[in-house]
């Protein structure tokens, strides 16, 4: 045996544990959500928030784009294709980036009721703050893939970092996509 | 099978001796409501199975340490090899499941029969805050802060709290509930006493503070002595304005933090209180006028007594008095020289 | 004095000082500059935020995760060589032995905090009457002994799942040495933290803090859960690293019936821990904003719902006593067979009993709140519920029986303590089931037999459990044994005044003794019994005082034993020596080639060293 075949045999293996982490992490975090969930229904039960329908839509579309050029971008770094990864990288940050502006900046900035007014105010700001939180955090993440693919540390072959938060961007999209009906459009007023 | 004969005698032997010691030490109080006699039966059943289980684990591992023990002269005597018995776990899963799934049943139905609802009831409605309880009776208007109860009627308490949740208990009565804040949120519970006599309800729901104190008086009175109770409360309660106001000082739980003796409670003594000069934490000394009194009282954070804690008197006594009330309970404090 | 200060712990303390203050700072400059006044709540949140995170700078725990972050290449764990001797433990180490003692050594001092808490409180209780404590200072000692232990036993059960569960498989280290080390040290702060809440004027709400009364009293509130939800956090990266590696790193031939029992155990806590801990993360956090921003999630004058955080609460906290009790139930099982020399009664049905006990038990939160006000119709399925849990239980306690029946038992110091496990986690299971009716737990709620009912299946499902396990392991771990004459003193001063404390506990409770009550009324004639639960409680504390000595004073002058001491068919004790050497089974391989509990069967092997294809291997590169 060689050593060679020795250590892909153990990066093969640590990449499988490493996997098998964040799929565990994903399984915990959905418990919060969860619950924030469950907080929503159980306070609010079938009662419609009235938010801005149109903000709402746009951000909603603007984070599955985010998530189809994150998808491409991991596609192409295990291509060998670096400049396509850059650039739909750079995409889905900027994407990221407006979405958290349309949600935290104009959304939070036009609801009709602020973080104290009843249980309305606090659900709405507790479920968009805690997914912000969570597209803030990924967004870091891009930007450190971001500087390290523009350093060209990920080959085709190795390029963990760039699964890991590809997965993770496309787990906070999943959550969105179950928070928007529930805070946007489900109810009656 | 021997051993499993002489165990199995073993057993029934100590869950007697166990079941019938509980049962004579005497594990609860007396039985004062039909619903304390329905629920203890349940309490038998559930001490005759302890006593059981335990009985059966214990003289089981007892009897083998006993009887199967280490031969002295090999010292390293290992046991038999027997791995498992698949016939055995299944008789102790589905047996247990079976008698669990009966204990339910029984639960279910001794809750069920609790909660029989006698449309004769008399309604009284319970209000909890920190730290005392206040008794309506919306059938004859009167307000009390001591709960008299008629025996063998069944009562429907409707349960509310102007602050945090306190629980409503009567260890002789055994049930309990919970009491919440918000409109929504008011809370039923029914019960009929079938024993006369003084008991407690305690406050069993932390609820800061003079938690252990939150107690009221029960008393459980016959038919005819209720009625006489509430002939005197609604008829001759004399009506100047000091006794209105002692009443109402008495009934919205003022004395929870007030004494009028000059002791110490969570908040200032209201004995010698007119007319005395105070320190507030601003640092500034007041004379206490009526003025003072009323503003005390309808906003009491506009002036912190210093050594006493702000936000603790609640904020909304000028929703819950009329201002005659409220010059009621002024009038009460200047009488307290 | 210069090596001192650059010990991990050390470091990690002054770092979080300043990080507190610099938090704190940071938020009141912050409002300066908007023209707002000095506001102390949101700035020690900040404050004790800023420290537990500047406690991790200090300590060294992003070090390595920074550099990957900047894609460097980091040392693989195995060839990092930390500090050697005492020192070891007091640093940042990525050997899972150095952290499952580090985990040992926090829970052994909270258990000593929490404790005295209980013994300073006790003090008040032995008589009716006021004496030592006001109000507050009595609440914030309940509050914090229940918390503060139930942190000792996250701990504990951490510190045993960490040091013996790669021995016992075969692995070489955890899944994730580095988060391993992480989930450790940042229990360290968040233990500071959820003490400190005595500083800020302590809290009034006992351990559950349940609203409206933990929105409105002191603010010690607000370090209480800050801490707490902290040490959630350290919990669920704990227990994602040990699913890892149970499910990954185990020796070759080893199938998942294989694994020795006590690794099912770890397997099923940590999958309640993994996602239960999130919602009373959640629910604590929602309490906290509720405080910070007056938002209103329960208070109802505001349209909020107090029974909606008693759900997520015990979502969490009811799964959490399951947490609590698997792994020592597991010790449990994986001892008993040592020590009466025969197979573990039904392996695969112990095993799946724990899986049973775990998922049921996610089903069952409500009995707490049969008495809250909850929907009606929700009360009786939750009694149908949990009575079931009953039932993997009691296949635990009948295997027991079965593997001791017709043993050739011997009586060493952990057995005792394992037999005692049994006995006490009996009883307290058997009090379960009355609170699990709902009409006898309209009597039982909220009283001291709920008290007494706790402290059995804790003190029997963990007390007890961890000390057969330190007795046990101690040898692996030192090389040396405790003392067996100071082990039965302690064993046999402590469960008879434990009984003592306990059945005090219940006796009074059902006849009307409430709980979280600093005084009681003198009429109830409870004085005596009270005075007995105290000089109980104390005398359990005096017999883990000479436990402490044992402790200590053996691992210099304790018989030396570096062999397979319980002559026990497992990996670390067949095939390590004593004290186990740092990379565990490094360079020598081991194959699973029999059952786990075969004792009694002439010949047989569980594992066997694979030097032939070691040997070949070593020749072929
Ligand atoms: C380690 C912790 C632990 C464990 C294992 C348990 C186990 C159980 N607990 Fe306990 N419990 C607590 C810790 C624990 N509990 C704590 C801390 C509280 C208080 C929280 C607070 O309010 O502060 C509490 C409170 C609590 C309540 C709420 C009481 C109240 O506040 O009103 C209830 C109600 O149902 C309950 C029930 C049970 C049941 C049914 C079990 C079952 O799992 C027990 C199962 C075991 C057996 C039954 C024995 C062995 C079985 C057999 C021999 C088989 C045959 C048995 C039968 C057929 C019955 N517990
Ligand atoms: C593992 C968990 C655990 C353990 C071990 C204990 C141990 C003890 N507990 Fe308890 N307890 C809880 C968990 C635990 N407890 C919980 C969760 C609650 C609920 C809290 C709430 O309601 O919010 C509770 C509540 C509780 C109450 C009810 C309070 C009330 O509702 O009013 C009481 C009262 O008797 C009590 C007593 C004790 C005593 C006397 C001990 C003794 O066994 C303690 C023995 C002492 C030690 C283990 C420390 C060792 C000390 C030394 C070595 C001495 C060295 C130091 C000095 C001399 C200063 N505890
Ligand atoms: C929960 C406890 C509590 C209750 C109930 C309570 N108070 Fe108070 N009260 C306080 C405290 C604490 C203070 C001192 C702090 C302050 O000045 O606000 C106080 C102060 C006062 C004062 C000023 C006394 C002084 O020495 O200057 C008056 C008057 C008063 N309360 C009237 C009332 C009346 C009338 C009621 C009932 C309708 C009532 N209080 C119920 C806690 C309470
Ligand atoms: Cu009200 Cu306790
Ligand atoms: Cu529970």
């Amino acid at each position: 045996m060689s050593s060679i075949n020795n250590t892909i045999a153990s990066y093969q293996q640590k990449l499988a544990i490493s996997r098998l982490g964040l799929w565990l992490f994903f399984a915990s975090d959905a418990f919060m959500f969860g619950g924030l969930l469950i907080t929503r229904f159980y306070l609010l039960g079938n009662k419609n928030l009235n938010l801005d329908q149109t903000l709402g839509l746009l951000v909603t579309s603007i984070l599955l784009i985010s998530s189809f050029f994150m998808n491409r971008a991991e596609v192409m770094v295990s291509q060998g294709n670096h400049k396509g990864f850059i650039t739909s990288l750079v995409i889905t940050i900027l994407l990221g980036i407006s979405f958290l502006v349309g949600v935290v900046g104009l959304e939070w900035g036009n609801a009709h009721f602020g973080p104290g007014d009843g249980a309305e105010g606090a659900v709405f700001y507790m479920m968009t703050g805690m997914h912000a939180f969570h597209v803030l955090t990924g967004i870091i993440f891009l930007g450190l893939v971001l500087r390290n693919g523009l350093n060209k540390k990920y080959t085709a072959e190795k390029h963990y970092a760039v699964e890991a938060s590809a997965n993770y961007w496309h787990f906070i999209d999943v959550v969105w996509i179950i928070y928007y009906p529930v805070l946007y459009l489900m109810g009656t007023m | 099978m021997k051993h499993f004969t002489i165990v199995s005698i073993l057993v029934i032997l100590l869950t007697v001796f166990v079941y019938v010691l509980l049962q004579a030490v005497g594990l609860l109080p007396t039985q004062a409501s039909s619903q304390a006699v329905i629920i203890d039966q349940l309490f038998d059943i559930h001490i005759g199975i302890i006593s059981f289980l335990f009985s059966l684990i214990v003289v089981f591992i007892g009897y083998s340490f006993i009887v199967f023990r280490r031969n002295k002269l090999l010292p390293d005597e290992e046991g038999q090899h027997i791995t498992g018995s698949s016939k055995l776990e299944i008789v102790w899963t589905l047996v247990p499941l079976a008698v669990v799934i009966f204990i339910s049943y029984l639960g279910a139905i001794s809750l069920a029969e609790t909660r029989k609802i006698d449309p004769q009831a008399l309604e009284v409605k319970v209000t909890g805050g920190q730290w005392y309880w206040s008794f309506d009776y919306p059938d004859y208007g009167i307000t009390s802060d001591a709960l008299y109860l008629p025996v063998d009627r069944q009562v429907k308490l409707s349960l509310t709290s102007m602050d945090v949740i306190h629980s409503f208990w009567v260890p002789e009565f055994r049930v309990k509930q919970d009491v919440l804040p918000g409109e929504n949120l008011v809370k039923e519970l029914r019960f009929t006493p079938i024993e006369t006599g003084d008991f407690m309800v305690l406050c069993a729901e932390l609820c800061g503070g003079a938690h252990a104190y939150m107690n009221s008086p029960v008393k459980v009175v016959t038919e005819g002595e209720f009625q006489d109770w509430v002939d005197e409360e609604l008829g001759n309660f004399p009506q100047d304005p000091e006794s209105l106001g002692e009443r109402l000082a008495k009934n919205n739980g003022c004395f929870g933090c007030h004494s009028v003796d000059g002791k110490d409670g969570v908040g200032p003594t209201w004995k010698g209180l007119y007319g005395s000069e105070k320190t507030l934490v601003s640092g500034e000394k007041i004379m206490v006028d009526e003025e003072y009194l009323h503003e005390s009282i309808v906003n009491p954070n506009s002036q912190i007594v210093l050594g006493y804690p702000a936000n603790v008197m609640a904020q909304n006594y000028s929703e819950l008095f009329t201002d005659e009330e409220i010059n009621n309970i002024i009038a009460f404090i200047k009488s307290l020289e | 004095m210069k090596s001192f200060m650059s010990t991990g712990i050390v470091k990690g303390i002054l770092y979080q000082i300043t990080g507190s203050f610099m938090g704190a700072g940071i938020l009141g400059g912050i409002r300066a500059l908007m023209g707002l006044s000095w506001k102390t709540e949101p700035a020690i949140v900040l404050g004790g935020l800023v420290g537990a995170i500047g406690f991790m700078v200090g300590v060294g725990g992003f070090k390595d995760w920074w550099k990957m972050a900047l894609g460097e290449e980091v040392n693989e764990a195995s060839q990092v060589f930390g500090e050697q001797g005492l020192k070891r433990y007091f640093g940042f180490s990525l050997d899972h032995k150095v952290i499952g003692i580090q985990y040992g050594i926090l829970s052994m001092v909270l258990l000593v905090l929490g404790g005295s808490l209980a013994l300073i409180f006790r003090v008040e209780l032995a008589q009716s009457g006021l004496q030592i404590l006001n109000f507050v200072q009595f609440n914030t000692l309940v509050g914090l002994h229940g918390m503060v232990l139930i942190a000792s036993i996250l701990m504990g059960i951490a510190a045993m799942s960490n040091y013996v569960v790669p021995l016992l498989i075969g692995a070489e280290d955890m899944a994730f040495p580095r988060l391993n080390a992480f989930s450790f040290w940042i229990a360290v702060p968040a233990s500071i933290i959820l003490m400190s809440s005595m500083l800020f004027g302590g809290f009034e709400t006992g351990w559950t803090a349940y609203p409206p009364l933990s929105v409105r009293g002191p603010m010690g509130i607000q370090m209480f859960f800050l801490g707490v939800f902290i040490v959630g956090w350290s919990s669920i990266l704990g227990a994602l690293n040990l699913i890892a590696t149970v499910l990954t790193m185990r020796s070759k031939g080893m199938e998942l019936f294989k694994m020795p029992i006590f690794a099912w155990s770890v397997l099923a806590t940590s999958i309640i821990s993994l996602t239960a801990t999130q919602l009373i993360g959640l629910s604590f956090q929602l309490v906290m904003f509720e405080r910070l921003f007056e938002m209103s999630f329960f208070t109802p004058s505001n349209g909020g719902n107090p029974i909606l955080f008693q759900h997520l609460f015990w979502f969490y906290s009811h799964p959490a006593v399951y947490i609590f009790v698997l792994p020592g139930l597991g010790i449990i099982s994986e001892l008993l067979p040592v020590f009466v020399r025969k197979p573990l009664f039904g392996y695969k049905w112990v095993a799946m009993s724990s899986m049973g006990i775990a998922l049921t038990g996610f089903l069952v939160w409500g009995h707490h709140m049969f008495t809250a006000g909850i929907e009606e119709y929700l009360r009786v399925p939750f009694m149908y519920s949990t009575l079931l849990v009953a039932v993997p239980t009691g296949v635990k306690f009948f295997s027991w029986v079965a593997t001791i029946w017709q043993g050739k038992a011997r009586f060493p110091v952990p057995m005792l303590f394992v037999l005692g496990g049994i006995i006490v986690f009996l009883l307290g299971g058997l009090t379960g089931p009355p609170s699990g009716t709902v009409s006898t737990d309209l009597h039982l709620h909220d009283t001291y037999y709920i008290v007494g009912h706790f402290h059995n299946t804790m003190f029997g499902g963990f007390i007890f459990p961890i000390f057969a396990a330190i007795y046990y392991w101690y040898p692996k771990i030192t090389g040396r044994r405790m003392s067996e004459t100071l082990g039965k003193i302690h064993f046999y001063l402590m469960t008879p005044s434990f009984f003592l404390m306990t059945f005090g506990q219940m006796r009074i409770g059902l006849l009307g003794m409430r709980r979280r009550i600093a005084d009681y009324d003198p009429a109830m004639g409870f004085d005596f019994t009270q005075l007995l639960i105290t000089i109980g409680g104390y005398l359990i504390a005096i017999s883990i005082l000479i436990f402490f000595y044992n402790l200590i004073v053996s691992a210099k002058k304790g018989e030396s034993a570096t062999g397979n001491v319980w002559n026990s068919r497992s990996p670390e004790w067949d095939i390590l020596p004593s004290p186990a050497p740092a990379h565990n089974y490094a360079g020598i391989h081991f194959n699973v080639v029999g059952e786990p509990y075969d004792y009694g069967l002439k010949g047989s092997k569980y594992v066997e060293l694979a030097q032939v294809e070691a040997q070949s291997k070593e020749s072929d590169e």
